[in-house]
């Protein structure tokens, strides 16, 4: 990821200039991203797809108003995740939230005993069926800090809100994300990575 | 000791990030051929419909532009009627010169350059000889408006190198022909102090070049007063030959407007 702002700097400003293929780059590396901010807000791989496809599109669109050198990945959050807002509807959130809160099986903490293996697992589904519950708001802040690591600064421009309020709605996020924890749940055994 | 039930902020916050890799999202799909095939068929954004009775501070900005573009102040001012007849030198626009600078402001109406389709098509549908500079070749998208007498023509060049990107238009160069002839009043502009205007010979015929601040351009679409494009205009180069205003917006210098216009009539 090092050196990647300077590259899209690179990419933005080629696209800008009309150059498809430096706009298809740009698409290739950050369609995981804009397909799972959109997926946090929709809840529904078809809308998300869509709200991505679109949002990429409107984006190439806008260009001509991007400020040059401005950081693109925030940007982009933002328009994908307007994009998801749009084809969301609650009725359809709540059924299809409800219908999944299945965690990737861990296969790759080899150094966990199967007991271990199965309580984290549990614990993983738990927090996941919890984010899930929680308002779209906190639900998008906790992953852009914490799923797909955006900086404060970053996240400030893709929520569209002064950065000096991005710490404490992170905090209240959280604090809510704690609240609807089951009141029984503790952490799992460690799995002795330290990916920190 | 803490309870050991509750989770602490670490704890909970190296939780989360622990299970961004693992969260349980649907396969992504490979957007970037779909995105690229939609940019190629559609390199220009299609305007949105904008509903102006709906919003009123635009509807009253529309409103305020308009009575001054068509001339409302010449009838009351005899100093300002002569500086408009002045103006009148290119068939089909009018000019303006405001003595304030103008509002600035974002596209107020989306660019509508009418219905997009081929050049022979466009062809077959005006009643003039769609002329295309020979240095730029082919346009990147052909525009039709045939509502107007004569109808009218957009063709639309995308930026590429030596071409700058236009932030008012998102496009390199947006050339307009249209019988000038017949629709006196197809386009309008508001000129600020910030912008030039110069009169000018193009392939010795009578035009202008507007130059410097962007302007404002007011076109009547559909030739009735009903779905007006208004927005902020770059550099202009417009001038009228047998009949037909030809206009090239862009954001280059006036030589090289100049140049592209060279291989006009």
């Amino acid at each position: 990821m090092e050196g990647r702002p300077l590259d899209d700097i690179a990419l933005v400003e080629r696209a800008k200039n009309g150059d498809v293929n430096a706009y298809e780059s740009l698409v290739q590396h950050y369609q995981e991203l804009a397909f799972r901010v959109a997926y946090q807000v929709t809840g529904n791989a078809a809308d998300a797809e869509d709200a991505a496809q679109e949002a990429f599109v409107n984006a190439y669109y806008a260009l001509g108003r991007f400020r040059s050198g401005a950081p693109f990945k925030p940007w982009l959050c933002r328009i994908v995740a307007n994009e998801a807002r749009n084809r969301r509807t609650s009725a359809q959130r709540r059924t299809v939230l409800a219908e999944r809160a299945l965690v990737a099986q861990s296969s790759g903490d080899s150094a966990q005993s199967p007991e271990d293996a199965a309580e984290a697992n549990e614990f993983r589904s738990t927090l996941v069926a919890t984010v899930q519950r929680l308002k779209e708001d906190d639900r998008l802040i906790l992953a852009y800090r914490l799923f797909f690591d955006l900086s404060e600064a970053e996240m400030a421009e893709a929520l569209n809100v002064p950065k000096g309020t991005v710490k404490s709605r992170l905090s209240r996020a959280l604090e809510r994300l704690r609240a609807a924890l089951p009141a029984d749940i503790r952490m799992p055994s460690p799995a002795g990575d330290s990916d920190g | 000791m803490a309870d050991p039930r509750l989770l602490t902020d670490v704890e909970l916050e190296r939780a989360l990030r622990d299970l961004g890799p693992r969260y349980p999202y649907p396969t992504t799909p490979n957007l970037a051929s779909r995105v690229r095939n939609r940019i190629v068929a559609q390199p220009i954004a299609r305007p949105r419909r904008l509903e102006l009775w709906r919003d009123p501070r635009r509807l009253a900005l529309v409103a305020a532009v308009l009575l001054v573009l068509l001339g409302a102040a010449a009838v009351a001012n005899p100093a300002t009627r002569d500086a408009i007849a002045h103006f009148f030198h290119v068939r089909g626009v009018i000019v303006n010169r405001e003595a304030s600078p103008l509002p600035s402001f974002s596209p107020v109406t989306p660019l509508d350059l009418g219905r997009r389709t081929t050049m022979e098509d466009a062809q077959s549908s005006v009643s003039f000889k769609i002329a295309v500079p020979a240095g730029l070749g082919d346009p990147d998208a052909v525009y039709i408006a045939s509502g107007i007498p004569g109808g009218e023509v957009e063709l639309a060049y995308l930026p590429r190198p030596g071409i700058p990107l236009v932030k008012q238009t998102a496009l390199g160069i947006l050339i307009t022909e249209f019988r000038g002839d017949l629709v006196p009043g197809f386009i309008g502009k508001g000129l600020g102090p910030g912008t030039t205007l110069q009169e000018t010979s193009v392939n010795g015929d009578p035009g202008w070049w507007i130059a410097g601040e962007p302007h404002m351009i007011y076109v009547d679409i559909h030739g009735n007063g009903q779905q007006v494009t208004l927005r902020m205009a770059a550099n202009t180069l417009i001038w009228e030959h047998a009949g037909v205003t030809y206009r090239i917006e862009s954001g280059l210098s006036k030589a090289d407007a100049f140049g592209i216009a060279a291989g006009l009539p």
